[in-house]
């Protein structure tokens, strides 16, 4: 209990410095930018095959649902409200977690364990402003990009199952896919993603930078990253929900 | 074309795996081992993850449900939902990243200490001596946490529903017992085996083809997450599909 508690305020201790250094000259745009291209460009893929299939699903088992009432025309209106809300913000951010974050602190934690985040300090740079910075703020970028594309792929994937296999009217889908939704849902997605991908780069730096014992110490660190960050992020959704949307519909 | 060969490279490990079961079959005690750290490690996080699951599941269900007048469809919903698809699924995904990652980093480990060529060399089988234990410990386990999440996720919705969507207590608990069947439960495990037998064989196969170095051990638990969870997801559609879909 004390352990983690100690271990909750080192974190904190280290989000201050992140965000000192972040606030503070020199802005690595560059390296910030390719940091967020990396993310993006090795998360886009499990993204799209994750969010996909779970709109095929949503779609199959809201049919179903729906026509329990015979009500099957208002399916892509459920759908994509779930999608846009809750799906694709928080399927990309456990991938991102997964991939983004983990890679990050294996990157980070193989350079503590090779000495070379120490080499970086003794050559009087800031270890913290040099790689974990554009880490953080690149994931906090690349996580709103992976939302739009999750939601996107979750879309087709509802379109696909609920008109092309089991046979309902295209017009009526598309009509009602926007009954329930408004431009605020897409915005609430994107303003929680980029809160969960900050989130996700920080626990990931955290365990990285912190990274001790060798080639294992290293691979703990990347376990505890993605339980830890994929903890952190459902337990903020909750309240992000229910603040950005308690008031909608 | 990378993916292809990988996915071939996989496919001989599974074989390899199978043959060396038929030969030297499994050691027994390992696997309650193994069953019980997957099942205790991976409890704690399933349930809080499971519970804020089902609150947002319920928020959700009730945004959705009532500009068609039925807010008090919410039971329903988590209970529909929360059987049929997210609790398996949220049970597969925490252990994959809990359990798998650490069964491709602790293999990985041995790997690049050469642990597993010392054990061929006492002529034990690495396939056989560290993957069954694992396979079937985890497919013992998977099952059971998937209906603790699925429980976890009723009750966190039936308190928010109470709560703070201020719905009758009564009317979702009836609601949530009307939408589902007693075979929805046994459909649920079904899927948790499955998922259970590919997030051990994917992570173990990375820890196997563990790269050299820190870095390797780091790119093994980090593909092992990805691909699982992608695996599963993939393959949760046709499973629903088969169970579920019932034809066009």
């Amino acid at each position: 209990m004390v352990a983690s508690l100690g271990a909750l305020g080192r974190f904190a201790t280290f989000s201050a410095v992140v965000l000192r250094s972040t606030l503070r000259p020199p802005w690595l745009v560059h390296e910030t930018l390719s940091r967020c291209y990396v993310t993006t460009t090795r998360c886009l893929l499990p993204v799209i095959a994750v969010c996909g299939p779970f709109g095929m699903v949503m779609s199959l088992q809201g049919l179903e649902i729906f026509g329990l009432f015979g009500a099957e025309r208002l399916l892509s209106g459920l759908v994509s409200v779930a999608i846009l809300r809750e799906l694709a913000p928080v399927l990309a951010s456990v991938l991102v977690a997964a991939q983004g974050g983990s890679s990050c602190a294996a990157e980070l934690g193989a350079m503590r364990i090779k000495e070379e985040l120490d080499a970086t300090e003794v050559m009087a740079v800031d270890s913290i402003g040099w790689h974990v910075v554009p880490r953080v703020l690149g994931l906090t970028l690349a996580t709103p990009l992976l939302n739009v594309a999750g939601a996107a792929s979750g879309l087709t994937g509802a379109f696909f199952t609920a008109v092309v296999m089991k046979g309902e009217t295209a017009g009526v889908f598309m009509h009602e896919l926007w009954a329930l939704t408004s431009p605020a849902d897409v915005w609430g997605g994107i303003a929680k993603t980029t809160v969960f991908g900050a989130l996700i780069g920080l626990v990931a730096s955290y365990h990285g930078y912190h990274a001790t014992g060798g080639a294992a110490g290293v691979g703990k660190a990347v376990n505890d990253t993605v339980v830890r960050s994929v903890l952190v992020f459902i337990v903020v959704n909750y309240f992000l929900t229910s603040a950005f949307f308690g008031q909608l519909a | 074309m990378n993916t292809m060969r990988q996915a071939g490279a996989f496919a001989y490990f599974v074989w390899d795996w199978a043959m060396a079961v038929r030969r030297w079959g499994a050691p027994r005690a390992e696997i309650w081992r193994e069953a019980f750290r997957i099942g205790v490690m991976s409890l704690p996080i399933l349930l809080v993850i499971a519970a804020f699951v089902g609150t947002n599941l319920a928020l959700q269900g009730f945004y959705a449900f009532r500009p068609l007048g039925g807010g008090r469809l919410v039971g329903m919903f988590v209970s529909l939902a929360g059987v049929r698809e997210l609790g398996p699924i949220i049970a597969a995904a925490m252990v994959a990243a809990k359990a798998g990652t650490e069964m491709a980093s602790q293999i990985g480990v041995m790997r690049i200490r050469e642990q597993i060529d010392a054990l061929e060399v006492m002529a034990v089988n690495p396939y056989a001596w560290l993957v069954t234990p694992r396979l079937v410990g985890i497919v013992l386990v998977l099952p059971a946490l998937t209906v603790i999440s699925i429980f976890t996720m009723l009750a966190s919705g039936y308190l928010v529903a109470v709560f703070q969507l201020g719905l009758n207590g009564s009317t979702y608990l009836t609601f949530a017992t009307q939408g589902i069947t007693a075979m929805d439960f046994v459909y649920g495990m079904l899927k948790a085996v499955w998922f259970g037998m590919i997030i051990c064989l994917v992570s173990c196969w990375y820890g196997f083809t563990c790269g050299r170095g820190p870095e390797g051990v780091g790119e093994a638990t980090n593909r092992a997450v990805v691909t699982s969870a992608v695996v599963c997801v993939l393959s949760n559609y046709f499973l629903s599909e088969i169970l579920y879909g019932g034809g066009p």
